[in-house]
């Protein structure tokens, strides 16, 4: 009796572990979906998205959704739990992400993008929405299928404030480097500060300034393989070196912790900052609605490859288990949270693009909307000055000393080359 | 010799936890270890995607200036801050022990910067202590007239280091100094009458009986604090939330950026390296547990 009593007390927490653990995910008589969000509930994105699925649940009676909220932390948390047969429907995070890192996971889904459903006007969804992100969206994956699904769209901008614009007489938006230098010095003279930004995004500024003489590939591979003596190098950051001693940028770029430079846009000190679409909401708390935003697209230079519409452009993605029982369901989901009614709630909550083609846009947004079909190629994040994770720290706290005045375009080269 | 029945009980009481010692300490520890000698895209990969690649893991590590600079960033945190944090919280211990009145209240104020989450705490420091425009060092300075240091940008990359020592050197005083206080209150009070009846001065018995009386508890501080020093990440990853810089990367950081890549691009990860970095992290660990033993030899200190 003792031993089976001591047998008992051994096999407890492994019953306890496999009983919680190993519980019938579809118990009841509802098609139980699992999706794994990107949000924290608490966020403008999570606040909609709850609302659209309880909506989804109340107009398909035999669904049950269960959100599991990971946050960013799903970067971390999402592998593991697939490896670990953990039973996952639907999940999101960044749409290349998503295929490049998760793609293996995902079921593909040419023939779902290619159908047409209630609510996208008797077209095929792909049509509905931004084709053009559907492209990109196979574009990250190796067969040239599509294996996650836009939305929330971002694209890369110049964020700049129009009263500011008016106020120093500009009435074009600037296309060129030498355009760019000009608008600056109007701004100047107009007593606004033209240019800010954080350390988590400066490494944007060279990134882009490299990326329009020679494009992103040759970046990556400057990064890569150390190309620091190629002359592009020397005169990307002699642009940048110039706008600090022309006094274009904030006095306190050396030491703005993200987000204190996004904070000088907010508070109407400083005119434009390079940054996502996202900007808008991010600080929307310290602008208020009514802030006049504008968008344009970083210029082009002087014998540069790269034109005006290259730029980073992307969403986040929907990705579907290759393994639900469900694929038609998590779809007809994907389908309610990307298009109609949600698409604008999400847009309008969030002040972000909407993914449906016949949504409203946010008026904060409109300058973007004009620009996004024009797009070309896609910058990766920094037009790819980040693919050397090693060396992204040196080039980061470099290029602070350079727009600062602390370190001269020369003095930064030989730096980079230790 | 035990009886049986009792042999069985210990059995039960021990099982449990020996059980869940193997599953959550032991077998990552070795798995760990194991890992560093191969490669993988994934924490989770099956050991069938793993390859191996011998001691190529470290030698990747030790010819990464980034990871040499993280080395020495986490010795320096433990050098400067260990100063800091040792000096102020070794004054208070003595001040708070020395018979104040509202002893209680002093030692709660010094300590409550551990009861704050440190994301709370750095955003402070950040934003409201280093803030160019508004922080309050600019405004005390400002107040004292001396327009340079006002002016000085606290968290520029050559100044970020110190201002994160400074940082996070202010939380941990309070936690030392409980322990020093411990220290100190249970050495007798007959030494200090006895030695004020000699003649000594304050600082005659500090540092002839506070500070000698003091060395099992000084041993047990430098390696807790060691412990640290070297698993220090979150303030890093506060000072730098996207992408570390050379004053604010630490081994942890590292790892962290091997192990589950970065939150921008999508580049090609190897948690063999990682997990290189967690091995060193122990040997390193283990290593200064030694010395500190070596150095403040474990002598039993009885009242």
């Amino acid at each position: 009796m003792k031993k089976v009593i001591l047998l008992l007390i051994l096999l407890l927490p492994i019953f306890v572990a496999v009983s919680c653990g190993g519980k019938d995910a579809n118990s009841g008589d509802k098609k139980k979906i699992v999706y794994w969000s990107m949000w924290n509930e608490v966020e403008p994105q999570g606040q909609v998205i709850k609302q659209a699925i309880a909506d989804f649940m109340e107009k398909n009676p035999d669904v049950k959704v269960e959100i599991n909220w990971n946050g960013r932390d799903i970067r971390k948390t999402l592998q593991p739990a697939l490896d670990n047969k953990q039973k996952i429907d639907l999940w999101d995070e960044d749409l290349e992400r998503t295929t490049v890192s998760w793609g293996k996971y995902g079921l593909n889904l040419d023939e779902y993008v290619e159908a047409s459903y209630d609510t996208t006007e008797g077209k095929p969804y792909q049509d509905f929405v931004m084709r053009s992100l559907i492209e990109v969206s196979k574009s990250y994956s190796k067969d040239g299928s599509i294996y996650s699904i836009p939305y929330q769209p971002f694209m890369f901008t110049v964020m700049y404030n129009k009263d500011h614009f008016a106020k120093a007489g500009i009435t074009k938006n600037p296309e060129t480097w030498a355009e760019f230098l000009d608008a600056c010095a109007k701004l100047k003279n107009a007593g606004y500060i033209p240019m800010t930004v954080d350390d988590a995004y400066v490494q944007v500024l060279l990134g882009y300034q490299l990326a329009k003489y020679k494009g992103s590939d040759w970046v990556k591979k400057l990064v890569l393989e150390g190309l620091w003596d190629d002359p592009v190098v020397l005169k990307a950051v002699q642009d940048w070196q110039k706008m600090y001693e022309l006094g274009y940028i904030s006095p306190n770029v050396a030491g703005n912790k993200f987000p204190q430079g996004q904070q000088e846009i907010a508070n109407g000190e400083v005119s434009m900052y390079l940054n996502g679409t996202w900007l808008v909401n991010e600080i929307m708390p310290s602008t208020g609605p009514d802030f006049p935003w504008g968008q344009f697209l970083y210029p082009t230079v002087e014998g540069g490859t790269d034109t005006i519409y290259d730029t980073s452009y992307g969403s986040q993605g929907f990705q579907v288990n290759k393994n639900t029982k469900y694929p038609n369901e998590v779809f007809a989901l994907i389908i309610h949270l990307t298009t109609g009614e949600w698409d604008k709630k999400l847009a309008q909550n969030t002040f972000g693009a909407p993914v449906a083609s016949t949504t409203d846009w946010p008026v904060q947004l409109s300058d973007a909307k004009d620009l996004f079909p024009k797009l070309e190629k896609v910058y990766p994040f920094a037009a790819g000055i980040e693919y050397n994770k090693d060396k992204i720290p040196t080039i980061v706290a470099n290029f602070i000393r350079v727009i600062s005045g602390q370190l001269t375009s020369e003095e930064f080269i030989v730096e980079m080359k230790k | 010799m035990l009886k049986k029945g009792r042999l069985t009980m210990i059995v039960v009481f021990l099982a449990p936890a020996i059980a869940f010692y193997i599953l959550v300490f032991l077998y990552p520890t070795i798995r760990t270890v194991i890992m560093s000698f191969y490669k993988m895209g994934t924490v989770s990969d099956r050991f069938a995607n793993w390859s191996f690649v011998g001691i190529s893991n470290y030698i990747w590590l030790f010819q990464s200036p980034l990871f040499l600079q993280s080395l020495s960033n986490i010795f320096f945190i433990w050098l400067y801050g260990g100063v800091i944090i040792f000096f102020f919280a070794l004054l208070f211990a003595v001040i708070l022990t020395s018979g104040v009145k509202i002893k209680s209240f002093y030692r709660s104020v010094i300590y409550l910067p551990n009861v704050v989450s440190a994301v709370a705490m750095a955003t402070m420091w950040i934003h409201y202590v280093y803030n160019t425009r508004y922080g309050i060092l600019r405004e005390i300075f400002n107040f004292l007239g001396i327009e340079k240091l006002a002016a000085t940008q606290w968290t520029s990359p050559d100044n970020v280091f110190m201002a994160l020592i400074v940082a996070y050197s202010f939380g941990m005083v309070g936690y030392f100094m409980l322990i020093f206080m411990a220290g100190i209150e249970r050495i007798p009070k007959d030494y200090y009458e006895a030695a004020t009846i000699d003649g000594a001065n304050v600082f005659s018995q500090f540092f002839r009986i506070t500070l000698p009386l003091l060395q099992d508890i000084m041993r047990t501080n430098v390696i807790l604090w060691t412990i640290n020093a070297v698993g220090f990440f979150v303030w890093s990853q506060l000072f730098s939330p996207l992408v570390p810089e050379p004053g604010t990367v630490t081994p942890m950081i590292y790892m962290y950026q091997e192990v589950f890549g970065t939150s921008t691009v999508v580049i090609d990860r190897n948690v063999g390296n990682g997990a290189a970095v967690g091995v060193t992290l122990t040997i390193i660990v283990v290593a200064s547990f030694t010395i500190t033993n070596l150095i403040f030899r474990d002598k039993k200190i009885e009242f």
